[in-house]
């Protein structure tokens, strides 16, 4: 009769299930006579259960809140920057990249390049309803808008005349040829939110900056949208948001030189 | 374009208490388990494109996880040989370190793992713990399969050793369900 001896490794495996059927059924079958045998499988199959069940109470331990919201915005984040670059009409495959690459540059780079054309798209391609009632057109500002956008003063929020999106206003400044500027958001009916920048032009408000966040909640874009607004900012020199009474000043200017 | 299903970021949330225990017994602290574990988090988002659709997602995070902890040892300075790079340091690191791990409040086993060697504690992690194959661990390891087998197999006989699960060739210590 031939003994076969198998080494720890082996019978690890037949515990764990990493073995091939016919050495299964060879240690299956020498377990019957051998105690010793069994004794040493045993103590895999039991070191692995007591590993398990030490490490669980971990498993069950309620993750810190403070963990799972800052996990839950980094995922709010990334989803809101892969839609606000898919948003925007754009050939496919802009999101192709090195991989190394920040995750934000892309996304960025692609709000940023497609805002200048996308103005006009945004509101016309929604629905039928939202062409007519489209608040810009071509980088010009319909009359709701531009009222706002001279009357409403950063902070606060109001509802545009004639269509029920809420317009807030955000900051005043001044970008890097002076001309006055106002940082804004507009949130729509279907619950998407746009982070826009408009500046005075001649005597009338131009669209320069805008970028389609979906919202969920209602309101405030998501960080990714406020990456790409910074991106924005910093690229047209935008100067530090006017005080209260800067802003007040600035706009009554605004309305005194439209009257004329 | 994917659509949602398979996604890191579909994914993440749900397995945060999985990560964070993975992160816990690497790093025996649950502070910094859990930095270790929200960099881990934004790793893999920055990388979502990596991820190979149809593979592990568990692995694939493990290993991210587990980089990050090991760079973070390297950054650190702990001389000695790659091989024990974690677990001196773990032990006999920083004062209030063991206060941590009383504040862990594990048990025997637990504290028998903490006190494995590194490698072999890794491997008996994603193993027994997290039920991830050889192969898959050897993947996340960097290691040879036959590596990860040799190490297994003697962390879990020092887990034996530790926590007093007989070796000896009695019929009683046999019998499932009836070892305790």
């Amino acid at each position: 009769m031939t003994e076969e001896t198998f080494s720890d490794e082996i019978l690890m495996r037949f515990a764990d299930g990493e073995l091939d059927p016919e050495t299964v059924a060879r240690i299956e079958q020498a377990m019957e006579i051998d105690d010793r045998l069994v004794t040493r499988v045993a103590m895999f199959i039991e070191t692995r259960a007591q590993a398990q069940a030490a490490l669980k109470p971990l498993l069950d331990e309620p993750v810190p809140e403070k963990l799972v919201a800052a996990v839950e915005q980094m995922v709010e984040a990334k989803r809101a920057s892969e839609k606000a670059a898919s948003v925007l009409p754009f050939g496919g495959g802009r999101m192709a990249g090195p991989p190394s690459r920040s995750q934000w540059l892309l996304p960025i780079a692609a709000s940023l390049a497609a805002v200048v054309g996308a103005l006009a798209g945004y509101w016309a391609a929604g629905t039928n309803e939202r062409a007519q009632g489209g608040l810009w057109v071509a980088g010009v500002i319909r009359p709701a808008l531009g009222q706002a956008l001279e009357t409403v003063e950063s902070g606060k929020e109001i509802k545009l005349a004639g269509i029920s999106d809420r317009f807030r206003a955000i900051a005043t400044f001044r970008n890097n040829s002076q001309d006055l500027c106002r940082e804004f958001e507009v949130d729509s009916q279907d619950r998407s939110t746009v982070m826009s920048v408009a500046c005075r032009s001649g005597d009338e408000w131009r669209v320069s900056f805008a970028v389609v966040a979906p919202g969920d909640a209602g309101g405030y874009a998501p960080a990714s949208s406020a990456e790409a607004l910074d991106a924005y900012l910093s690229a047209i020199e935008a100067g530090a948001p006017m005080s209260a009474e800067e802003e007040v000043k600035a706009l009554t200017e605004v309305r005194q030189k439209d009257q004329k | 374009m994917p659509e949602k299903t398979d996604r890191v970021q579909d994914q993440l949330v749900a397995f945060l208490p999985n990560l964070r225990r993975f992160a816990i017994a690497l790093c025996r602290s649950r502070d910094m388990a859990d930095d270790l574990v929200q960099r881990a988090c934004e790793r893999a988002l920055a990388n979502e494109q990596r991820f190979e659709q149809g593979t592990r997602f568990d692995a694939w995070m493990f290993k991210i996880l587990r980089n990050l902890w090991i760079d973070d040892i390297r950054k650190r300075k702990v001389a000695g040989p790659q091989d024990d790079i974690d677990e001196r340091h773990d032990i006999a690191g920083v004062s209030g370190e063991r206060e941590m791990e009383a504040r862990l409040a594990l048990s025997g086993v637990a504290q028998a793992i903490g006190e494995l060697p590194g490698d072999q504690r890794d491997v008996l992690l994603l193993v027994c713990v997290e039920e991830l194959s050889y192969k898959e661990a050897a993947e996340i390891l960097a290691v040879p399969i036959g590596t990860v087998m040799s190490r297994l197999a003697r962390a879990r006989k020092n887990l034996a050793e530790a926590t007093g699960i007989s070796t000896a060739p009695t019929r009683s210590a046999v019998t499932k369900g009836a070892t305790k």
